[in-house]
C-alpha cells in the first residue's frame, strides 16, 4: 500500500458496559487505522461491537457504557489530537462538524417535534457555520443535493410527514451539513426499502468522489461492502479479527470467522452453492471465552486458542489477522514466553 | 390549527352523551340505594308519617324510576334543584364553593408542579443515586400517608406551636376579578389579604401537594429517562449540540406525557378534597360532599358526581388541545 495519510487511528480501545447482570466487555482491545479519503467497511454480526467502536470515536458512549482505556488519534490539518483526552467542549465541537454520523433508523434519529429544516439548520448554527436565516437556505440546498423532491416545502415538514427514505436523506443532510472530514455511516440503509437503499448508496459514493470525505461504513450487507469499500475490518465479539483490502478479503479470507462469514452469507463476488451457517452463537460478553473469543465456535481451534489471545499478524502487506493459525512456530514460542 | 373551531364543536357535541351517561348511572345508583331518603329528610326515626308522606309526594319519590329521572333531569335543565336537607338552590351552593376549592387546587397544583418537575428531572439525571432514591421514598410516603394524619401533625406544629397559620375564616379581597381569591388579592395588590389567605390555605394546599408531588416527580423521571435514551437524543449529541440545546429537545419531548398527568391531577383537585377540606374546615366542595353523603342528600350527591364528570371531560379537552399545540403529529 502506498504511503497514505492516516486520518484516524484507534489504539488499544476497551469499552465496558456496567449492567445489573455484570460487566459486559463489549470492546476488547481494538486497533485500527483509517486512511484519509478511503471508504472503510466494518462488518460483523449484531452485537459484535461495530456500532460501539464507531461511537467511541467521538465518545458517544453513554452510561452504563464507559470507555475504559485506549487512544484515538485524529489528524486535524497538521496536528494530531487524542479524541479521548480532549475536553468535553472540544469533542462537542468535533461532533457533527469534522466527524459526523448517520444512524441506522432515520425514524428514531430525528426529533419528532421539530421540522426537518430546523434540525438541519441547527447543526450548522451550533457550529457557528451560519446564522439561522442562512442555515435555513443551506438546508434547502442540502435537501436538493440529497435529491429530495420539492425541498422548499420539505424543510417545513415534520419527520412524520416524510417517508422513510426521505427521513434518511434528512439525516444524511444533517451529517453533511458541515462538510465533515469523516462520515460514520452506521447501517445507513438497514431500515429503508431496497430501492431506496441503492439510491442512498449512490449518494454516498458520489459524495465521497466529489468531496473526498473519509467514510466508515458499518454494515452486515456484503454487497454494500463489495460495492463501496476499499478496505474492510471484520469484528467478532469485541475484537477486530481481520483487516484487509476488500478484494483480498473476499478472495482469501484468513480468519476462520471470516471464512465462516463468507460461507454463511451470499458472496457478491462469486457464486456459492450452499450457505453454511457458523455453528454456535455469539458468546455472552459478560463471561467472554478465554484466549481467542472465537475458539468455542472455531472448526480449527487448537489448545493455545483457549489459553492466550492471538496477536495481530500482518500476513501480507495490509492484510492483518488475529489468529494463532498464522503465527509461526518461533513466534509462537516468543509470544508464549512473553 | 385551521380545524380547531370545527374540532371544538365536534367535541362539545360528544359532551352531551357523556354527561348524560354520568347523570343516568349516578341517578340509578342513588335510586337503588336501600334507604328511604324521604324518612331521612323528614328527620329520621322520629319523623311523623304524614311529613314523610308529604316529602315523598313533593320529591316524586312515590313514582316509578323513569318518571323520577325525568323530573330530575328537567329540574337540572331549569336550574331548580334544591337540596332537600339545606333547602338551598344547589347550583348556587356550587357557585359559592367552587372558587374556594379552585383556589385551593391552584395553590396545590402550583406547589406540585414547582416541586415535582424539578425533582423528577434531577432524579432522572442522578438515576440510581441517593437523590433518586430520596424522590422514590418521598413518592411512597406521599402515596401511603393518610392525609388527615399529616393534617393534624401540621396543625399542631404550625398552628399550636409556631402560630404561623390560622384555622378559621377565609378573607376575601375587596373586588372579584377572576373569582379566585388569592389571584384577585395579588392583582389588586392587597398584600394583607394575600398573606391572610396564605396563612389559611397554605397548609391544606401543601398537604394536597405532598400526596401527589412524589407521584408526579416519579412520572417526570421515568418520562425523562425514556426520552434521554431515545435515538434522537444520541443523534442530537452526534450533531454536536451543546448541553442546553440537548435539554431543549429532551424537555419538549418529555412535556407531552407530563402535561396529561398534571392536568388530570388538577382535575382531581378541582373535584374537591373531602378529607383535607373537612379537617381544616374549609367551606369548599369537599365539605359539601361530606355533608351530602352523611345526610343522604341525593340531589347534591348526583350533581356533585355530574360536576366531577364534567371536569374530567373538560380537562381531557384541554389536554387534547395542548397536545395539538405541542406535538405536530397530533392534528385536531
Amino acid at each position: 500500500m502506498s504511503e497514505k495519510e492516516v486520518i484516524l487511528s484507534i489504539r488499544d480501545l476497551y469499552v465496558n458496559f456496567y449492567t445489573y447482570a455484570g460487566v459486559v466487555r463489549a470492546i476488547n482491545g481494538v486497533d485500527l487505522d483509517i486512511y484519509k479519503g478511503e471508504v472503510f467497511g466494518l462488518v460483523g454480526e449484531t452485537g459484535c461491537g461495530k456500532s460501539v467502536t464507531s461511537r467511541a470515536i467521538t465518545r458517544l458512549i453513554t452510561p452504563p457504557g464507559r470507555i475504559e482505556k485506549g487512544e484515538i488519534f485524529y489528524k486535524r490539518n497538521s496536528e494530531v489530537i487524542d479524541l479521548l483526552k480532549i475536553p468535553d467542549e472540544e469533542i462537542r465541537k468535533i461532533r457533527g462538524d469534522e466527524i459526523s454520523y448517520i444512524f441506522q433508523d432515520p425514524t428514531s434519529s430525528l426529533d419528532p417535534l421539530y421540522t426537518s429544516g430546523f434540525q438541519i439548520a441547527e447543526t450548522m448554527v451550533v457550529h457557528d457555520k451560519a446564522e439561522w436565516n442562512e442555515a435555513w437556505k443551506k438546508a434547502v440546498e442540502l435537501l436538493k443535493e440529497t435529491l429530495i423532491p420539492d425541498p422548499e416545502s420539505r424543510v417545513k415538514n415534520y419527520p412524520h410527514e416524510l417517508s422513510g427514505g426521505m427521513r434518511q436523506r434528512v439525516v444524511i443532510s444533517i451529517a453533511l451539513s458541515n462538510d465533515p472530514k469523516i462520515l460514520i455511516a452506521d447501517e445507513p440503509t438497514t431500515n429503508v426499502d431496497v430501492t431506496v437503499q441503492a439510491e442512498l448508496m449512490d449518494l454516498l459514493k458520489e459524495l465521497q468522489r466529489k468531496k473526498g470525505t473519509t467514510i466508515i461504513l458499518i454494515t452486515h450487507h456484503m454487497g454494500l461492502i463489495a460495492e463501496l469499500t476499499e478496505r474492510v475490518g471484520v469484528m467478532y465479539a469485541g475484537n477486530l479479527v481481520e483487516i484487509a483490502k476488500v478484494e483480498e478479503l473476499f478472495e482469501n479470507p484468513l480468519h476462520p470467522y471470516t471464512q465462516g462469514l463468507m460461507a454463511a452469507v451470499p458472496n457478491p463476488l462469486q457464486k456459492i452453492e450452499r450457505l453454511i451457517p457458523i455453528k454456535g452463537s455469539v458468546p455472552n460478553l459478560i463471561y467472554p471465552p478465554p484466549g481467542c473469543r472465537f475458539h468455542p465456535r472455531c472448526p480449527k481451534a487448537m489448545p493455545i486458542c483457549k489459553e492466550k489471545r492471538p496477536p495481530r499478524i500482518e500476513v501480507s502487506p495490509g492484510h492483518f489477522v488475529e489468529c494463532w493459525l498464522y503465527v509461526s512456530e518461533e513466534e509462537w514460542e516468543g509470544k508464549n514466553n512473553e | 390549527m385551521a380545524g380547531m373551531g370545527r374540532y371544538l364543536v365536534r367535541r362539545a357535541i360528544t359532551f352531551i352523551p357523556t354527561v348524560f351517561g354520568v347523570l343516568f348511572i349516578t341517578f340509578t345508583i342513588a335510586f337503588l340505594m336501600p334507604a328511604d331518603p324521604a324518612r331521612v329528610w323528614a328527620g329520621g326515626q322520629k319523623a311523623s308519617p304524614q311529613v314523610v308522606e308529604k316529602i315523598r309526594k313533593m320529591y316524586h319519590l312515590d313514582e316509578p324510576f323513569w318518571a323520577q329521572f325525568y323530573y330530575f333531569t328537567r329540574a337540572i335543565l331549569t336550574n331548580s334543584i334544591y337540596s332537600p336537607v339545606t333547602h338551598n338552590l344547589v347550583s348556587e351552593e356550587f357557585m359559592r364553593r367552587i372558587p374556594i376549592t379552585l383556589n385551593l387546587a391552584i395553590m396545590a397544583m402550583f406547589m406540585i408542579v414547582a416541586m415535582g418537575i424539578p425533582m423528577g428531572i434531577v432524579a432522572a439525571l442522578k438515576k440510581d443515586t441517593a437523590v433518586d432514591n430520596a424522590v422514590r421514598i418521598l413518592a411512597l410516603i406521599g402515596y401511603s400517608t393518610p392525609s388527615f394524619w399529616i393534617a393534624f401533625i401540621f396543625m399542631w406544629v404550625f398552628y399550636n406551636e409556631l402560630g404561623w397559620m390560622t384555622l378559621v375564616g377565609l378573607p376575601r379581597p375587596s373586588e372579584m376579578i377572576t373569582g379566585i381569591y388569592i389571584l384577585d388579592a395579588l392583582l389588586l395588590g392587597e398584600w394583607k389579604i394575600f398573606i391572610e389567605i396564605n396563612r389559611r390555605l397554605l397548609l391544606p394546599a401543601f398537604i394536597l401537594a405532598f400526596i401527589l408531588v412524589g407521584g408526579l416527580a416519579r412520572y417526570v423521571r421515568n418520562t425523562m429517562l425514556d426520552v434521554l435514551s431515545a435515538d434522537f437524543i444520541l443523534f442530537a449529541q452526534a450533531k454536536g449540540l451543546p448541553p442546553f440545546r440537548l435539554w431543549r429537545h429532551a424537555l419538549k419531548n418529555s412535556l407531552i406525557p407530563v402535561v396529561t398527568v398534571v392536568f388530570f391531577m388538577f382535575g382531581g383537585l378541582l373535584s374537591g378534597a373531602i378529607i383535607t377540606e373537612t379537617v381544616f374546615g374549609i367551606p369548599g366542595l369537599g365539605v359539601l360532599y361530606f355533608a351530602a353523603i352523611s345526610n343522604l342528600d341525593i340531589p347534591v350527591i348526583v350533581l356533585s358526581t355530574l360536576y366531577a364528570g364534567l371536569i374530567v371531560v373538560i380537562i381531557s379537552l384541554i389536554v387534547d388541545i395542548l397536545y395539538a399545540l405541542i406535538d405536530p403529529r397530533v392534528r385536531l
